[in-house]
């Protein structure tokens, strides 16, 4: 495979990974905070903060923080880079570059994607359709996703794209954490007293598509501890980091075939960090969180450039 | 006579460049009267040469980079020995019907086409042209003529044309460098049915003769039972042993010493030559003397992530115009 | 049934003038589509409607598209389909496919003595001036034996029908013919809408394009190579034509590169995989000659490769089409196909040249000048249909500035006699019914080493405009499914 065509695949996968991930959050973060117990979280500057901050890191001091702009600069404004609309529009673009290594199906489903979100009608968005579109792109993603898995040959080609999704889908896990994290610091005090205990632990939970298997499991109201235990470590959780880590692990044995990955290669850092997260225990995560999303954002980034310099340098 | 040559390139970037690829043609033609000893060539970034061929027959190195630097030197230096020829056995003032006929037949036209043809750069049209053949000389006398006018009415002057320059703008700026005499040399000689064709090569300094410290360029020309005849419009010369031939094409682009192909966000570039060429005697010991010896230019670390996506998106950006220019052709 | 057959060909115009694919003289329905016909008419208009609809969502959301830019903004297009496919008779075949066949090869030695002996030039047989001036002679390719002995791997040739029932070849296209992809999706597309119909008719395939186009690529190999690495290259994903290229690369199961994606060393040529560099035997190559190398021809040119034109001329590497095939496709030179064939096949043409005038020469320009009103001027070295005029369409003032553009630069311009295209029933938006409509036929015929094939069907390309008959792409033509039948 050519490495270019193998740089356009995973970069497909990310921007569509992150697509939806954007989406799911715009979407179960602003209606849970509708009827927040709390002040805070009920909060309109804090939900639109967040919600942008998630996005596209830190927030400008003059950014007008109103719904019209947040919503409408997150969706669909074709100036903002982290826009779910440039997300599919570098999606199909990155698809285009590799269409003759895709299936008809897959492509037809990303492009029928993009043509939905260009021609989606602004001002009904930002009113009233914000529910309805992003539940859409949560739906094509999935779409997509299936067309992926199923009209693919199971081969370098799946492994790459699935390797640009599992580390978009860790580095988008991780975001959410770190977003929900700082709301739940912000929205201590009043009647949610509790960090432990906040309210944006749920929310949090629900943005992940993880809140009904997490009651399952624990069959206990969310806490700090627990919710971050099941979203970092928990293997069996599908969106966990961990599980992101097995596959990533996984997909990259495909492209090296060596079975004692040299030092440098992304190979042995991949092997080395899903070993390490094997081992770690909540504990020492917990009143350590910033310094550990820190680190696990910095080891993916780093992780994604290994990748590029050993396949995609063309 | 022998003589030591040596070419030094420098390139220089105003940001660091991610890959490029450079076409060398510099090495002495090895014919009858040439013989190159000994050759060297060498990059200051120990990028791996590989060698070629180009349109016309000539060796040319490359030198494909592919890691980031902003500054690069190149160096050839070359030995070869050159005969002494007979300044007068190019003479020729016989006026000859036959080749006159010869000129106009359609099997010399056919065998000579690649250099009657005009090129961008020696386009003139028959009115256009400041100096006509005289039909009772011989095409030779013409010849000479036509080289002694350029030298009498054209001063040498540089940094008043560049490689673009077309042999009418010479004309209203009246000076220029060699390859400004020899495309309109070229453009008048085609225009008379004699095939001519553009030379470049190394000229002899010693003797005072213009040329400046670069690569110097003449024309030549194919006269009936001759053969080619080089004439050096600058220096009002028959090329002989003061002319030490590299190569020839139809115009400057065939024989171009440096071509680069550059990927990266540069968008200027600076390229300083020099060239020195040295009589010596023949028993002197074939020893290439090493002016400098070039340290690896440090490794400068891999662009950031970001940066790299954003290069990317740069070079489509670049494609697209390009893309957008180019009709698939015959499309629809 | 009458009423409904009135309302989708009640439209339809039956003009004298033009040959009608459809109808014949009294206006009687041809045998050959007599079932089409009935089929058709019963059917409503508001199916078709929906059935026009249909295919062209199909088309849209497959990404078979092009984009059209306007002031900076880019548009993506579908390239319009008809629902009413062109029927051609196996007689009528035989004598294009015999016919386009003997065009290619011919051109092909024409290309090969023009790079090397220039016999038909020293024969006085086409004059020197014609291949010298010509903006797509590469004298680098002089002495080049291209593996294979073949040039023009791949032709297009465009025909047309006249009043007088006959075909007649328009031009040839040797350079990058576009357009197979629309064969293909055209017959797929009209399968999805009309199945049905294919039961009726015994239609040749147009699949096997794309294996055939394998085959020729694998059969000019370079020497010492037992398994040619083939690959597509294209100038990328804003081209055009970018559809049919990754099309082709998937149907032929090869890859699809960029001029990014290849890097010479050596004089071999390799492209960068994700296990390291690859060797590349033949390159279907879709960017024009002056892009191929910006080492040998523009030096600006971002979509080359640096140093492949070296490798080609060692013989390591197989372009296809070669370089430089562009002077023999000159709508000067096809005035001189005739004599071409006979000179090196000799044969007669099998197909109709229209006859055509050279501006070039005093006595046809002095013609050309006073009949302007009569033909159709066409540069000689432009495609696509840019800077035809038509000599009846134009106004006085147009015709004074069209002569003196003539007058500036005769050796450009050629004229030929105002030919009418034949007319076709064609699907219009407008009136949700089936009007008359002018169209051509562009032919695809593959040359390789030992091997020819032409593919029975094409594309027939229809101009939309009611009246027009300039039917390109860029000037809102659109295409129909063009079925052979078989004997």
């Amino acid at each position: 495979m050519l490495a270019r065509v193998a740089n356009n695949l995973f970069w497909m996968g990310r921007y569509i990974e992150r697509a939806e991930h954007i989406a799911r959050y715009l979407n179960v973060n602003y209606f849970s905070s509708l009827d927040a117990p709390n002040e805070k979280s009920q909060s309109r500057d804090h939900v639109l903060h967040s919600l942008l901050f998630m996005a596209n890191g830190p927030v400008d001091d003059d950014y007008e923080l109103t719904e019209k702009n947040v919503f409408f600069d997150i969706g669909l404004n074709s100036e903002k880079q982290f826009s779910i609309l440039n997300s599919i529009k570098y999606a199909r673009e990155n698809a285009n570059g590799a269409r003759d290594l895709i299936s008809t199906e897959l492509y037809e489903s990303i492009n029928k994607f993009y043509h939905f979100v260009l021609n989606y009608d602004k001002d009904f968005f930002i009113t009233k359709g914000l529910f309805d579109f992003t539940t859409q792109v949560a739906e094509s993603t999935s779409i997509i996703r299936g067309k992926i898995r199923g009209t693919l040959l199971h081969d370098e080609v799946y492994a790459i794209i699935m390797l640009g999704v599992n580390i978009e889908r860790a580095t988008q896990v991780v975001r959410i954490i770190q977003a929900k994290y700082y709301d739940a610091l912000n929205a201590q005090g009043g009647y949610d007293k509790k960090f432990s205990k906040s309210y944006e632990w749920t929310t949090l939970l629900k943005c992940i598509e993880a809140y009904d298997m997490m009651r399952r499991h624990y069959k206990k109201t969310p806490t700090s501890l627990s919710t971050l235990e099941f979203l970092i470590l928990n293997p069996e959780c599908p969106r966990s980091v961990m599980n992101s880590l097995v596959q990533v692990n996984n997909h990259i044995s495909v492209l090296n075939e060596d079975k004692f990955p040299g030092k440098d290669t992304a190979a042995f850092l991949i092997g080395k960090t899903h070993a390490e997260y094997r081992f770690k225990t909540v504990d020492t995560i917990e009143g350590n969180v910033e310094d550990f999303i820190e680190k696990i954002q910095d080891t993916l980034i780093e992780i994604a450039k290994k990748i590029e310099k050993e396949y995609f340098n063309y | 006579m022998e003589y030591t040559i040596k070419y030094k390139a420098v390139n220089t970037y105003d940001a660091l460049i991610d890959e490029a690829f450079w076409q060398f043609l510099l090495r002495p033609e090895e014919n009858t009267t040439q013989n190159v000893r000994m050759a060297r060539f060498t990059n200051s970034a120990n990028a791996i040469v590989d060698t070629s061929t180009n349109t016309f027959g000539f060796p040319i190195c490359r030198v494909h980079l592919k890691k980031p630097l902003d500054k690069i030197s190149f160096e050839a230096s070359y030995i070869i020995s050159k005969q002494i020829e007979n300044p007068f056995s190019a003479l020729d003032s016989v006026v000859n019907s036959v080749h006159q006929d010869q000129i106009r037949s359609i099997d010399f036209k056919i065998e000579h086409e690649r250099f009657l043809s005009a090129t961008q750069l020696t386009q003139l049209l028959a009115d256009q042209a400041p100096f006509s053949f005289d039909q009772s000389r011989s095409l030779f006398d013409n010849l000479n003529d036509l080289n002694s006018w350029l030298y009498h009415n054209f001063s040498f002057k540089t940094k008043v044309t560049d490689v673009n320059t077309t042999p009418v703008e010479f004309i209203e700026k009246g000076a220029g460098v060699c390859q400004d005499f020899t495309h309109l040399f070229l453009a008048i000689a085609r225009l008379n049915h004699i095939p001519a064709r553009y030379t470049s090569g190394y000229l002899h300094q010693g003797n005072g003769y213009q040329g400046d410290s670069q690569m110097h360029a003449w024309a030549e020309c194919y006269i009936p039972e001759k053969g080619w005849i080089g004439f050096d419009p600058v220096n009002n010369l028959i090329a002989l042993e003061n002319h030490i031939k590299v190569a020839h094409g139809k115009d400057y682009t065939d024989c171009a010493p440096i071509k680069g192909v550059i990927y990266g966000n540069s968008k200027k570039n600076e390229t300083t030559y020099t060239v020195e060429v040295e009589a010596r005697e023949a028993s002197d010991p074939d020893v290439i003397l090493t002016s400098e010896t070039y340290a690896p230019m440090p490794f400068k670390q891999q662009l950031a992530f970001q940066a790299q996506w954003q290069q990317q998106q740069y070079q489509q950006q670049q494609q697209l115009r390009q893309q957008q220019n180019t009709t698939d052709t015959s499309q629809n | 049934m009458s009423t409904t057959q009135q309302s989708i060909f009640s439209s339809y115009e039956k003009d004298p003038k033009f040959y009608d694919e459809i109808f014949d003289e009294k206006g009687n329905v041809k045998q050959v589509y007599q079932t089409l016909f009935d089929l058709y008419s019963g059917h409503s208009s508001q199916d078709f409607a929906k059935l026009n609809e249909k295919a062209k969502a199909s088309f849209f959301n497959q990404g078979i598209t092009f984009q059209v830019y306007n002031d900076q903004e880019a548009k993506e297009k579908i390239f319009p389909f008809d629902l009413f496919p062109r029927i051609i008779d196996p007689e009528e075949w035989e004598t294009i496919e015999k016919g386009v066949l003997q065009r290619s090869k011919a051109l092909n030695h024409f290309i090969w003595d023009i790079y090397h002996d220039k016999k038909i030039i020293k024969q006085g047989i086409i004059p020197l001036d014609l291949i010298s001036t010509s903006a797509n002679y590469l004298d680098q390719m002089i002495g080049i034996d291209p593996p294979g002995g073949i040039y023009n791997h791949i032709s297009g040739t465009d025909l047309i029908k006249h009043s007088d029932g006959k075909y007649y070849v328009l031009e040839d296209n040797i350079r990058c013919p576009s357009g197979v992809s629309y064969v293909i999706c055209n017959r797929t597309a009209l399968k999805r809408a009309l199945f049905g119909v294919f039961n009726h008719y015994n239609a040749h395939t147009v699949t096997d394009y794309a294996q055939n186009l394998l085959e020729i690529m694998e059969s000019v190999k370079p020497r010492g190579v037992d398994e040619p690495n083939c690959v597509v290259i294209t100038p990328g994903v804003y081209n055009s034509a970018y559809y049919e290229h990754s099309y082709l690369a998937k149907a032929m199961g090869v890859e699809l590169v960029e001029g990014r994606d290849l890097f010479v060393e050596n004089d071999f040529v390799y492209m960068q995989t994700i296990k390291g560099p690859e060797k590349v035997d033949v390159i279907y190559r879709r960017i024009d000659d002056a892009f191929l190398d910006p080492l040998e021809f523009r030096p600006d040119s971002a979509l080359g490769v640096p140093g492949l034109f070296s490798a080609y001329k060692k013989g390591n590497v197989c372009l296809v089409n070669a370089p430089g095939t562009g002077f023999a496709d000159d709508k000067a030179v096809y005035t001189y196909m005739p004599e071409i064939i006979k000179y090196y096949l000799g044969e007669e043409p099998i197909l109709n040249n229209v006859h055509t005038y050279h501006c070039s020469r005093p006595d046809e320009l002095k013609y050309v000048l006073e009949n302007i009103d009569k033909l159709v001027i066409k540069p000689v070295d432009e495609a696509g249909g840019y800077g035809i005029s038509i000599g009846n369409r134009l106004t006085k003032e147009e015709i004074e500035k069209v002569k003196q553009t003539i007058k500036a630069s005769p050796r450009k311009y050629i004229a030929q006699p105002i030919m009418s295209l034949s007319v076709h029933a064609t699907y219009i938006e407008d009136s949700e019914s089936f009007e008359s409509r002018h169209v051509d036929l562009r032919t695809f015929c593959l040359l390789g080493a030992d091997k020819e094939f032409v593919l029975k069907g094409g594309l027939t390309r229809v101009a939309l405009k009611k009246g027009n008959l300039i039917v390109n792409s860029s000037q809102g033509g659109g295409s129909k499914d063009t079925w052979v039948l078989k004997k």
